[in-house]
């Protein structure tokens, strides 16, 4: 019974693991890219790439970016 | 680098577009978007190139103005993305188009939308007077 808590704990703590390192590897794609929108009216919307909108829109903006207008 | 229709008013856009870049040195490349998805002026010569950032631009400001209804707005007036490589800067035009604009990272971006908005006027007046918008 102590061996098979022990694996568990085990097993655990390398789940733990490459879940944090997951997280840790999108958080950092995500980080690259940000869009701000400026309305009529003056005020403005911020959208950052770990949002759906935002990697769209930073997604093909850096292939414009690439290959040029 | 233009294919409007007449001969004057795209001389007069590529115009305005060249005395852009002149003036704003950190423009890479430079754009103008019909609100008809039109792509009137374009830095490719290549037409393969011009098609695929036509259509890419296209399909950004589809986005774009998606995100602004979703927010409860018309459509943005200027947008500006950051991609980590470079800018894409886009101001509106008074007929729906865009004066679209890339720079690379190290651009001062404030200086070139700056530049952009004064070419805007410019921009619209010639496409007003070619009756292209």
């Amino acid at each position: 019974m102590k061996k098979l808590l022990r694996r568990l704990v085990i097993l655990g703590a390398i789940a733990g693991g490459i879940y944090a390192v997951r997280s840790y590897l999108r958080g950092e794609t995500s980080a690259t890219g940000s869009a701000q929108m400026v309305f009529d009216d003056g005020s403005t919307r911020s959208l950052a790439s770990n949002t759906a909108e935002g990697r769209e829109l930073v997604d093909i903006a850096r292939r414009i970016v690439e290959i040029g207008l | 680098m233009t294919e409007t229709g007449g001969a004057g008013t795209a001389g007069e856009l590529d115009r305005v577009v060249a005395d852009l870049r002149a003036l704003s040195e950190d423009i890479e490349s430079c754009a103008v978007l019909s609100g008809d998805r039109d792509l009137l002026s374009s830095s490719h010569d290549s037409a393969v190139d011009r098609e695929r950032a036509g259509a890419l631009l296209s399909a950004l400001l589809d986005l774009s103005d998606r995100a602004a209804r979703e927010g409860g707005k018309d459509q943005a007036t200027q947008l500006r993305v950051d991609v980590g490589e470079g800018h894409l800067l886009l101001v509106r035009l008074d007929g729906g188009g865009v004066l679209a604009a890339t720079t690379g990272s190290d651009a001062r971006v404030g200086l070139v939308l700056y530049d952009m908005r004064n070419a805007r006027g410019e921009v619209d007046r010639v496409l007003a007077e070619g009756g292209d918008q």
